[in-house]
């Protein structure tokens, strides 16, 4: 198996599993195959969301790590904001808003 | 909302699952020229962790100056970077076989800028302008603006052509990608 082939065996096992969950949830699960569209389009507007956090924590990141920089002649490399745990913090702040806003109805 | 979480959604999986992150490493990296040169500059990259030990791109890279240095490209070898990863890469130079005098290690160093300022007063003093210049493919462009801006002539050495191949890899590559531009920017807005 080449490496290219090897790099899309995450997409299989996710592609797989999605299908057990459509059979399960639709079949046993009591769940509306029309209303999956419209989930789909509730899952992009969290991400949508996540990603406008995203955005939001690396321009304050970079303000901070500038202004310590500058105010207290103190190095703070703009690497810091560059970690991977700040995408999945966003994403979660997305769902805690979400949720939170369907809450408020 | 949506359209931005679609654009969010297909970004991630062409980051992922096709080699465009390892094209654009590639194109930012142009093409290396491995010729003689006064001197092989090797810029620092990730310091070193807490016991020491360089990290992955930081070792990488002084293994490049070392082989460059070995092919006999240039007499001297410079080695950048914070102060523990500056030690590190030349206990690591002199352990195979770099001689102690054809090194010249710089004191602590944060930024790129920093690291431009600090090689031109070691060596241009001493008449040596035509450096070979080993970084990361992405930082080529930013580090060798930075060198050229302090009066060296660049011959670009990148560490790799393409980069990794497994989906955590490429997006960590894009992300890294997405930083180096905006230093690059940052970097042109403020004259170097």
């Amino acid at each position: 198996m080449t490496p290219d082939a090897r790099s899309l065996a995450p997409l299989v096992i996710f592609g797989l599993t999605s299908l057990g969950a459509y059979v399960a949830g639709a079949g046993f699960g009591g769940l509306r195959p029309s209303a999956l569209r419209e989930a789909t389009g509730d899952m992009l507007e969290t991400v949508g969301l996540g990603t406008l956090f995203l955005l939001g924590n690396l321009a304050v990141g970079t303000v901070l790590v500038l202004g310590v920089r500058e105010l207290t002649h103190h190095f703070v490399s703009i690497y810091v904001g560059s970690d991977v745990t700040l995408p999945m913090l966003s994403v979660v702040r997305a769902l805690v808003v979400r949720h939170w806003r369907e809450r408020s109805r | 909302m949506r359209i931005l979480g679609l654009v969010a959604v297909l970004g991630v999986l062409l980051a992922a699952f096709t080699p465009l992150p390892n094209r654009l490493n590639a194109l930012m990296a142009g093409s290396p020229r491995l010729e003689p040169a006064d001197a092989i500059v090797v810029l620092g990259r990730g310091g070193a962790d807490s016991d020491g030990v360089l990290t992955n791109r930081s070792l990488r890279r002084v293994l490049h100056g070392i082989d460059l240095y070995r092919r006999a490209l240039a007499p001297v070898l410079v080695l950048s970077g914070t102060s523990e990863e500056a030690r590190a890469r030349a206990d690591l130079a002199r352990s195979l076989g770099v001689p102690t005098g054809a090194i010249r290690q710089l004191a602590s160093v944060h930024t790129t800028r920093e690291e431009g300022e600090q090689i031109g007063l070691v060596l241009l003093p001493d008449g040596l302008r035509r450096i070979l210049l080993v970084g990361d493919p992405i930082d080529i462009p930013r580090t060798r603006a930075v060198m050229e801006h302090v009066g060296f002539t660049v011959l670009p050495a990148p560490t790799a052509a393409t980069g990794p191949s497994v989906p955590e890899g490429r997006l960590n590559l894009l992300r890294d990608i997405a930083t180096e531009l905006v230093g690059l920017a940052y970097y042109r807005l403020t004259g170097w």
